[in-house]
């Protein structure tokens, strides 16, 4: 649990890089081997590609580093096989789904997510499938991922509250109103 | 079977048990129908029945029984014995059995829905009035949505293919197809659709390049059985293939294949791509040009308070109208736009496509497996998210596909 914590705090560092860019604050970092091997924050505005979170950018970095060293794709999901993924939020359901195609071993998560979240607040996507057809006319289906939430998750909301406190400038007008500081 | 288009209702159809009511029913003989609709329908009117008909007709073994309903049952079988004074006058007079049969409780709100009730007692559909905004669509716009599918259908070879439409111009947006394998980085339809003036993606292009996209084998085969090169109908495909990329990757954000990128996905990241060439960043550090997407993890109450605050919007409407045109003009993400897929989308892309704001989801086939708009889950009809889209199925007719395989 220590150790859970520690990478937690690399991932609040990671949301909290988030928010000095004016990105929703949430951060993630990759584990293997007790050892922190990837790390993102989310680039949903930046990027203007809302499917850019915090998870994806670090899978990124994972994807782009063992194509480089030549692995193949066995060897790359037997690497994510042996990876924990520590998240200040729960995963989305496309997050959460992303991780179960990638065959993820573990995801700690900070505060759930009652919107969107895909490991147990909307979907259960970490469940993995129960019903996986035997017969072999189907495909194998993803079988899921074993999930913790509820670490720092207050401080996974303090920076939620710091994000909606300072408004979004970039929210879509006249949609979501901004706070503009008077000069 | 021509080309069709249905909605893809996001609440699953209530299951005809939980939307049953039980009436007392009894078979009769044809020729005292009339007499009896009509003493029926005044001593026992079905007040609050008025979907369900009074009457059904049952063909079996080439003879035709009629039967009638007599009134509500109020719940046991012992209810039979205690009907109404002036149903019970009719049982002795006509000398009737009743017995109770279940009809649905809810008119109809689709044909599909209406089919399922009818085959447990016949109940009378009318659609709604004001289709367009029931059905999300406008008749005249079938044509070109068909286009599009067309389109979307030619590019796919083996895996899925998306395609990004902005319905106001029928402009192409971006377009892409599966790339969780080895894939050429130029291959075709990879791309995102040219983003200069006057330079738009004309939705005939695909039927002008025909002989480049068609692909010998029976694609019709393809569409009707399980197609397992399809990413998100078989999203553990990857891992079977087998690619060593020995040559350095191209470029930063190059990916010899990728296990994640499902034809939705790339396209939405081509149409992110284009947003940035079409509208370039000006103002970088305290307000990077970007759009935001705040509620896209949490929807904490401060962020519900901002919505509310009209003082502030007031402030923000002024604002953006002292910013250049062009940025006022350009759309929140995929906001406003269609997105076409082959195949019906799994919960990644589903899920992509909600962030992304797309307004509708088009898509031929089913996906029986992962499918999340209908086939396994209705993610469009999951009430917490902040964004809801419409889903329809386009049915593709065989003579189409047969005709794409025959060349």
């Amino acid at each position: 649990m220590a150790a859970a914590v520690a990478f937690m705090e690399r991932a609040l560092e990671q949301a909290k890089f988030a928010l000095d860019n004016l990105e929703v604050p949430v951060g993630c970092v990759i584990v293997e081997d007790g050892k922190l091997i990837s790390s993102g924050s989310n680039r949903t505005n930046a990027t203007r590609n809302a499917t850019r979170h915090a998870e994806m950018e670090a899978i990124d970095v994972l994807l782009q580093e063992w194509q480089r060293m030549g692995f193949d794709q066995a060897q790359v999901a037997e690497k994510f096989a042996g990876c924990d993924l520590f998240v200040t939020c729960e995963p989305c359901i496309m997050c959460a789904t992303a991780l179960s195609i990638l065959g993820i071993r573990e995801v700690y998560f900070g505060c759930a997510n009652d919107k969107f979240g895909g490991c147990g607040s909307i979907m259960s996507l970490h469940k993995g499938s129960t019903s996986d057809d035997l017969s072999g006319s189907q495909p194998p289906k993803p079988k899921g991922f074993k999930c913790t939430g509820g670490i720092m998750a207050e401080e996974a909301v303090a920076l939620f509250r710091c994000f909606y406190e300072q408004g979004n400038p970039n929210a879509p007008r006249p949609h979501r109103p901004v706070r503009i500081p008077q000069q | 079977m021509g080309w069709e288009l249905t909605e893809v209702p996001g609440n699953p159809t209530p299951s005809l048990q939980d939307s049953t009511v039980d009436v007392v029913a009894a078979n009769i003989e044809p020729k005292l129908a009339n007499a009896l609709i009509r003493e029926l329908s005044t001593i026992c009117p079905l007040e609050n029945l008025r979907h369900v008909k009074r009457v059904r007709r049952c063909t079996e073994c080439g003879k035709s029984d009629l039967s009638i309903i007599l009134c509500l049952s109020t719940g046991s079988q012992t209810c039979i014995k205690q009907l109404p004074g002036d149903v019970q006058k009719i049982v002795d007079t006509y000398q009737l059995s009743p017995f109770i049969v279940k009809v649905a409780k809810c008119s109809a709100t689709s044909k599909e829905e209406w089919e399922e009730q009818c085959k447990l007692w016949p109940t009378s559909y009318h659609p709604a009035h004001n289709l367009d905004i029931i059905r999300g669509f406008r008749d005249d716009e079938l044509p070109s949505i068909f286009n599009c599918m067309k389109t979307a259908i030619q590019l796919s070879k083996a895996g899925n293919a998306a395609i990004i439409v902005d319905p106001s111009s029928m402009q192409i947006i971006a377009k892409a197809t599966d790339q969780t394998h080895k894939h050429d980085t130029s291959a075709e339809g990879n791309k995102l659709a040219e983003v200069k003036a006057n330079d738009t993606f004309s939705l005939d292009e695909s039927t002008e390049n025909n002989g480049n996209l068609l692909r010998p084998s029976s694609r019709l085969s393809k569409c009707n059985s399980l197609n397992m090169e399809v990413s998100c109908i078989n999203p553990l495909g990857w891992t079977k293939q087998r690619t060593t990329e020995q040559k350095p990757l191209p470029c930063e954000g190059c990916f010899a294949w990728h296990p994640l990128r499902h034809a939705a996905m790339v396209a939405i990241e081509n149409a992110a791509e284009r947003d940035r060439m079409l509208f370039p960043s000006s103002t970088p550090i305290t307000m990077p040009d970007s759009n935001g997407n705040l509620e896209d993890y949490l929807d904490n109450e401060p962020a519900k308070r901002l919505k509310t605050d009209t003082k502030d919007k007031e402030q923000s409407t002024d604002e953006s109208c002292c910013g250049d045109l062009s940025e006022t003009t350009r759309p929140y993400l995929c906001t406003g736009f269609d997105i076409y897929l082959v195949w019906e989308p799994c919960a990644m892309c589903a899920m992509a496509l909600v962030h992304q704001r797309f307004k509708r989801v088009f898509y031929a086939f089913r996906n029986p497996v992962t499918g999340a708009l209908g086939g396994v889950y209705r993610l469009h009809g999951e009430k917490s998210l902040n964004h809801h889209y419409n889903v329809f199925q386009v049915s593709v007719p065989e003579t189409y596909l047969n005709g794409l395989s025959d060349c």
